[in-house]
């Protein structure tokens, strides 16, 4: 490369003595002959010197092109090949939240949390084998939250092996970072969350249809598997959806989702119950005995349904979470069935569209070149009812909300598509049991749950 | 979930990778000038593959010097067959990184070289430096247009043409090198690969003579057109036999192991070997060779085993590190 400027000096070099030879010519009148073989002789020297010039910058460019990559973005670090057929990408979440409660007679539960601190090593191998695994440091202790790989065969078809998010309920496989509110509405809880299986999933017919179809371990309401299953039966779950209108352009219903999650199992054990039901500043409102089993066939059914047009995003969706239990290893059993539902609408101050996969700012929080990144509005209603049948033998009713009515509204501002600052309020409202004294014996159900739940949030 | 249903979920996961496993891709990684000729080719090739077996086949090409190629081969390219421009360059693939087996070149017939070809001279129209034969090209102020015997096939098969001649003429390696050394003091421009020397002498006009493939010097007629360039047939050249084989390892990794050797074979078809004639490589088999008899010249050839004892010993003499080509070229 360094040869190149004398390449550039030995055509200029040849360029001056053409003209000179010109001139000469003109001045002596000297035999034309020999001076058009030397005009000849040195305009293919030139020629050849501008092709080294053009054969260098070529080696140049086929170098650079077959060098691997290094790409940093806001979307994570990644290292590729050169023919992008193996990389790695690292990605990370780092949520810290603010929650502060008010109203609620003194319970102790004012907080910041380290919600989420997750290292996402993504990657992929010959092309069509990829893998994820995400290890979880927030919280209360190190976890694998993901561990898993994919062999792509098509667009239609795609293998997915390990442990992953369980698709049955809509906001609970979308991105822990990419959600309207900082935490799930109530029918997250009655839907399973990261398992152990194997999983088919595509798009057909143009993108208008996706599925995913797989046998996982089983869990219960709102459970993780602990990397291990716990029992010898397996589930069966599938989700459906379809976009009929993606490919039509221009249609306001270009943005229509709609489609169906089930599961079907059997389940036993301890392990296959819920921990408990939370509400949206994450406090436990309703849990089983210590002593109840799940014992049977579990299965949950959600209708979903998620509508973008620009800036305004909706989604909503209804979950039945079927499960059989004793009291206890010898009791009677009972198969109880809850029921949760929300809508959840968002929309785009600053007019950048809203999506499943998050907003986009169109510009970077900067204040002093004055611009303000994405400001986006959202509001949610959600409700939770516990099967009638669950009390008194398989919960309390002195010390578990039978149902909860739940409204939020929140503000999120997104200074980068890494970084966002979201406040949310939350107000639940707690419903009782026939059987429930006439005030709880849990402090925190004697009222309604205020709370403010503020996060700043990195993502990519 | 019962045993019942866990055989349909088994039975539907492994019916639609069935289903799916019916297109089929390979790469073909082959030398500078056969991009129209595998152009042709391949469609041929699909189409008998779709009659013959149903499956569809999509054949990808990546084009360059030969021995340029089988080096990314070596590095990693997922070639599924390689088609280049002398043994010695699928040797390598066995030598550097046991991809193919020892004896590739026994595996199809003619020694695995379906065409073959020869090193001829493009001139420009009129033949303005009245080039007839070698030992024109060694003129003083004669520009010779050829590539990189390093990075290119044909570029080795043109230095060996060259050699060849000068040994028969002059009787003596030391002559000859002292005869292909002047050869290359004449050359302005080493491009990596016969489609770059091309482009250098028509498009670029840089020298008075192209020593080129045959094929390549034909295409050049086809492409630029007889009334700006012409063919001139030296007295004596090289039998040029590019090679082809199933790169094994990858082939197998793929599972494309079956098609990939029908690819080939293929090649030896009357179908294949007139595609090959229409493209100005000569045929294998008479019959279709006699056909395009009209097409090419005849000249005394001779062979790398018969001139050179074989593409190790001549690549070992001329194009290793410190052979006779460093020894010319760094004393230029």
């Amino acid at each position: 490369m360094k040869k190149i400027p004398n390449l550039s000096a030995k055509i200029l070099a040849a360029v001056v003595s053409i003209s000179a030879l010109g001139a000469s010519a003109a001045t002596d009148g000297g035999d034309l002959q020999t001076l058009r073989e030397q005009v000849r002789v040195l305009e293919q020297q030139v020629k050849a010197l501008a092709r080294q010039i053009e054969l260098r910058e070529e080696a140049a460019a086929a170098t650079a092109k077959s060098a691997s990559k290094v790409t940093v973005t806001d979307k994570g670090y990644a290292l590729a090949s050169a023919d992008a057929a193996n990389s790695l990408r690292i990605r990370g979440i780092v949520h810290f939240d603010s929650r502060l409660f008010f109203g609620d007679a003194g319970v102790t539960n004012n907080a910041f949390v380290l919600r989420r601190a997750r290292l996402n090593a993504e990657g992929q191998l010959a092309r069509n084998y990829s893998f994820q695994f995400v290890t979880e440091f927030g919280g209360s202790a190190l976890n694998i939250r993901d561990a898993n790989f994919s062999v792509a065969v098509n667009p239609s078809l795609q293998l997915k092996f390990g442990k992953f998010k369980t698709p049955v309920g809509l906001e609970s496989i979308q991105s822990d970072s990419l959600t309207f509110f900082n935490e799930r509405a109530l029918p997250s809880n009655l839907t399973p969350d990261r398992d152990l299986g194997v999983q088919a999933s595509g798009d057909l017919f143009g993108g208008t249809l996706t599925y995913q179809l797989g046998v996982f371990g089983g869990l219960g309401d709102g459970g993780s598997s602990t990397n291990t299953d716990f029992d010898n039966s397996k589930d069966l779950v599938a989700r459906v959806m379809a976009t009929p209108f993606r490919n039509v352009k221009d249609s306001p219903w270009r943005g229509l989702s709609f489609g169906v999650g089930a599961n079907t199992g059997r389940e036993k054990g301890t392990a296959g119950r819920t921990a408990g039901y939370r509400t949206d500043g994450q406090q436990t409102f309703f849990a089983y005995n210590p002593a109840v089993i799940v014992d049977g066939e579990n299965w949950r059914f959600s209708p979903q349904v998620d509508y973008r047009n620009g800036p305004l995003g909706v989604i909503g969706e209804y979950v039945v979470s079927t499960v059989n239990v004793r009291p206890g290893a010898t009791g009677a059993k009972a198969e109880l069935q809850n029921k949760a539902w929300e809508v959840t609408a968002g929309y785009v101050l600053t007019g950048e569209d809203s999506s499943y996969n998050g907003v986009v700012p169109r510009t970077d929080f900067n204040y002093q070149s004055g611009t303000w990144g994405g400001l986006e509005l959202v509001a949610r209603y959600a409700a939770l009812k516990i099967d009638d049948a669950a009390f008194p033998v398989f919960a309390s009713p002195a010390s578990n909300a039978d149902g909860a009515k739940a409204l939020g509204f929140g503000f999120n501002w997104y200074l980068s598509k890494a970084v966002v600052f979201k406040i949310d309020y939350y107000q639940t409202k707690f419903a009782f049991n026939a059987l429930a004294p006439a005030v709880s014996a849990a402090p925190l159900l004697r009222q309604d749950e205020k709370a403010f739940v503020s996060r700043f949030q990195i993502g990519f | 979930m019962s045993p019942r249903n866990i055989f349909i979920v088994a039975l539907a996961l492994g019916g639609a990778v069935a289903a799916f496993a019916k297109n089929v891709e390979l790469l073909n990684v082959s030398y500078d000038p056969t991009r129209e000729f595998y152009g042709d080719y391949n469609a041929a090739f699909a189409k008998y593959w779709k009659a013959k077996s149903g499956d569809t086949v999509t054949v990808k090409q990546s084009h360059g010097g030969s021995g340029k190629q089988a080096r990314a081969v070596i590095d990693g390219q997922q070639a599924d067959v390689v088609t280049l421009a002398l043994a010695a360059d699928i040797n390598a693939l066995y030598e550097v990184a046991k991809i193919v087996p020892p004896d590739w070149q026994g595996r199809l017939p003619n020694n695995s070289a379906p065409y073959t070809s020869t090193i001829v001279f493009l001139v420009r129209k009129g033949n303005p430096r009245h080039i007839k034969d070698w030992d024109d090209l060694v003129k003083p102020g004669v520009g010779v247009v050829t590539p990189n015997p390093k990075t290119s096939g044909g570029a080795r098969w043109n230095y060996l043409a060259a050699w060849a001649y000068a040994v028969k003429k002059f009787g003596s390696e030391e002559k000859a090198k002292e005869f292909v050394g002047r050869l290359y003091r004449n050359v302005p421009v080493l491009d990596s690969g016969a489609r770059g020397s091309t482009t250098t002498f028509v498009q670029r006009e840089i020298g008075d003579v192209a020593i080129a493939w045959e094929n390549e010097a034909f295409l050049a007629l086809k492409e630029f057109g007889r009334d700006k360039f012409e063919i001139v047939v030296p007295s004596l050249s090289m039998l040029a036999e590019p090679t082809v084989s199933v790169v094994d390892k990858v082939a197998k990794k793929k599972g494309t192991e079956m098609v990939a050797r029908a690819y080939l074979e293929y090649l030896y078809s009357d179908e294949g070997q007139d595609i090959a004639g229409r493209n100005f490589y000569r045929p294998r088999n008479e019959v279709i060779a006699a056909k395009y008899a009209g097409t090419f010249p005849q000249l005394e050839l001779v062979t790398i085993d018969g001139a050179f004892g074989g593409w190790a010993k001549a690549h070992q003499a001329h194009f290793a590190d410190g052979g006779t080509f460093d020894q010319i070229y760094l004393h230029k």
